[in-house]
């Protein structure tokens, strides 16, 4: 049985359909990665599935309690943070922790038990008389994490949880995800980074409202067919135009480089000649083993 | 239980850790009572008046004596010509003028009616009236003194409860009742709205919170509030303005409690059509200043325009008002202020139950 449980989920605003029959489901003891561009609907499936916005159609179920039947007690399972930081910047790091406590009725005895154990991993013990105001953007994604945990909920819901955060924050706020996963935790977490979705159990790729595919990181590399190559130029949009124009390449930047895509043109020789004749001017070319990335990309594209 | 204390505590740390709301719960209410109890006196004292003796007797004398005996009026013999007497005015040297015609003492032995000038610069209405006011009144004593038996009516006023009719005596309750409006409306509304601002308010939908218990979180704070801003102005109005409690304190509390539903419930109306702290400082302003200029406080409602005294009767800040002056002042109890008590009641439990209902509904 699974944990967390989305079927044929219809959102819409309006006449914009922000999700579009989506279903997906995570285990116990997984972390799930909900991957798609600003505007792909993740957030409102989401706050939809933490019951903070209605839905048209679809069921959400935790175990085999349904979300729209027995909200109240679902409220006890989850652990919910949303994508903006909303703990209260005027309070302590403990008075939230306290505060959130007080909300799930924790005991006094227990909180002191449980506060201590949330500091020790997520280290924001030295900081505990700290307002929450004067936090780094890393320490205060920890403590928003923190007081989504003070209940211990077998279910995580994580809304871009790392969003605007320095890379070393990053890795040790998945440190900690993966260690409630071992502890059987069941975690939903929506991301832009596919570095994130590599160190995830599986991932759900969702663009225009729509689940494009979902798989296990590898599953979904091995989805990409064709031919992947990186390209050093100047990407200025003249450039890009250029090479978009050509018949059976797609080209898209990619950091600092460009990567170019084609299902046919299988060697390096191939398209450095389709770039001669274009008189397409670049310091480097070469063929790459596809990323998650690119099979995104691929996927959008169609 | 333990949900609501948890929100009470919490917006208590949040309310001692803002220092402007610091000192707009404690500073203003302060300055507001000094200037308000100062600066809005109606009494109307050293009315400076221009004395003209065409008699110069003794008895004219007395009369002019008898008329500066109070510290009503500033009696000062005048230099200006009585021609001239309008420049006194427009300087502002003189409030008023006093004319003695010639034979004021003969014809007063004579028992001849006589006739004496008083002429009032009624730029201020108001003013104006109570000069002429107090004038009468002396001189119908003095006429009294003077005639005895000739004139059986004698002219005997007294003021009740504010003999000394300080308008401080009046004011002070009076801004009692604003300051807890204002203060338990624009804390209440813009506490609400914070959540909303800050994203709080969606963490905590998902938590077992249900809404009676946050709407009890959010405005008990107030209410301690509320209770604290009154019993802070009581004590200053007391001490400092040497003001008079008729009343029963118990009585005053207790209904004080009945009006913070109401105050409590605009606030968490007011919560629901704002989306910003900023939009909910201005309606809790806007809703203050109608309340209060429809309460009584200023003006008296039997001096408003009838549509505007039907418009009065839907303000529950009247009553309260109504309530607060008359248990300071005349030691009101129920048995006479029932009607505004049994209003006031009403109203609040109306705006109450529709702004909980309203509430309930934009929160889920």
């Amino acid at each position: 049985m699974s944990s967390i449980s989305v079927e044929h989920i219809v959102k819409s605003y309006g006449d914009i359909v922000a999700v579009d029959d989506v279903s997906f489901s995570n285990e116990s003891g997984k972390i799930l990665a909900l991957v798609g561009p600003d505007g792909a609907g993740k957030t409102s499936l989401l706050r939809l599935m933490c019951g903070l916005l209605d839905f048209e159609r679809g069921e959400v179920s935790f175990g085999s309690i349904n979300l729209r039947y027995d909200f109240e007690e679902i409220k006890k399972l989850l652990g919910y943070m949303p994508q903006n930081f909303s703990l209260y910047p005027d309070l302590t790091v403990e008075e939230n922790l306290k505060f959130y406590a007080g909300l799930f009725e924790i005991s006094k005895k227990e909180f002191s038990r449980k506060k201590e154990f949330l500091y020790e991993f997520s280290n924001l013990g030295p900081f505990r008389k700290r307002r929450a105001s004067n936090l780094s953007g890393g320490m205060k994604q920890k403590l928003a994490l923190s007081c989504a945990l003070i209940h211990d909920p077998k279910i995580l819901i994580l809304d871009e949880p790392t969003t605007g955060v320095d890379p070393l924050s990053r890795r040790q706020f998945w440190d900690i995800l993966k260690k409630l996963r071992d502890e059987g935790a069941s975690i939903l977490v929506s991301t832009p980074y596919m570095d994130e979705v590599v160190m995830s159990d599986r991932a759900v790729f969702i663009h225009h409202g729509k689940k494009l595919t979902e798989g296990t990181p590898e599953e979904l590399t091995a989805m990409y067919s064709g031919f992947v190559y990186t390209l050093q130029v100047k990407p200025t949009v003249d450039t890009m135009e250029a090479l978009n124009s050509i018949e059976g390449i797609v080209a898209r930047r990619f950091g600092a480089s460009i990567h170019i895509y084609s299902d046919n043109l299988s060697k390096t020789e191939d398209i450095s000649e389709t770039l001669a004749d274009r008189n397409i001017e670049f310091s480097s070319l070469a063929q790459i083993e596809p990323e998650l990335e690119d099979v995104f990309i691929q996927m959008m594209g169609n | 239980m333990r949900i609501i204390l948890a929100l009470i505590k919490k917006e208590f740390y949040q309310v001692f850790r803002d220092r402007n709301m610091l000192r707009l719960i404690f500073l203003l209410p302060m300055i507001q009572l000094i200037v308000l109890g100062y600066a809005i006196n109606v009494d109307v004292k050293n009315i400076h008046t221009a004395v003209y003796d065409f008699d110069n007797s003794t008895l004219s004398r007395e009369y002019v004596k008898s008329l500066s005996a109070g510290d009503y009026f500033d009696i000062e013999y005048s230099e200006i010509p009585l021609l001239d007497i309008n420049s006194g005015f427009k300087s502002g040297q003189y409030d008023a003028a006093l004319i003695i015609p010639s034979g004021f003492s003969s014809d007063i032995t004579l028992r001849k009616p006589i006739t004496a000038g008083f002429v009032v610069d009624a730029a201020n209405a108001n003013s104006a009236a109570i000069a002429m006011a107090y004038a009468g009144q002396i001189t119908a004593q003095f006429n009294n003194r003077q005639t005895k038996a000739g004139v059986p009516i004698e002219l005997r006023q007294k003021r009740l409860y504010n003999p000394e009719a300080e308008s401080v005596y009046f004011m002070v309750p009076g801004i009692v009742a604003v300051l807890v409006t204002m203060i338990t409306v624009m804390l209440t509304s813009m506490a609400i709205v914070r959540e909303r601002e800050t994203g709080t308010l969606e963490q905590l939908m998902v938590t077992p919170i249900k809404t009676p218990a946050f709407i009890f979180g959010k405005t008990i704070p107030f209410a301690i509030l509320g209770y604290v801003e009154m019993s802070m102005a009581l004590a200053f109005g007391i001490l400092w303005f040497n003001i008079p409690f008729a009343g029963s304190w118990v009585l005053l509390y207790g209904l004080a409690f009945v009006f913070l539903f109401t105050t409590l419930g605009v606030g968490m109306f007011i919560s629901t059509i704002t989306a910003t702290q900023q939009q909910a400082m201005f309606f809790a302003w806007f809703f203050s200043v109608f309340a209060i200029m429809t309460s009584g406080f200023f003006t008296p409602i039997s001096n408003m325009p009838d549509f505007v005294q039907y418009i009065t009767y839907l303000n529950p800040l009247r009553y309260f008002m109504a309530i607060v002056r008359g248990i300071m002042m005349k030691g009101a109890g129920v048995a006479e202020l029932y009607r505004e008590i049994f209003a006031m009641i009403t109203f609040s439990a109306i705006i109450f139950t529709l702004s909980w209902m309203r509430f309930s509904k934009r929160i889920e």
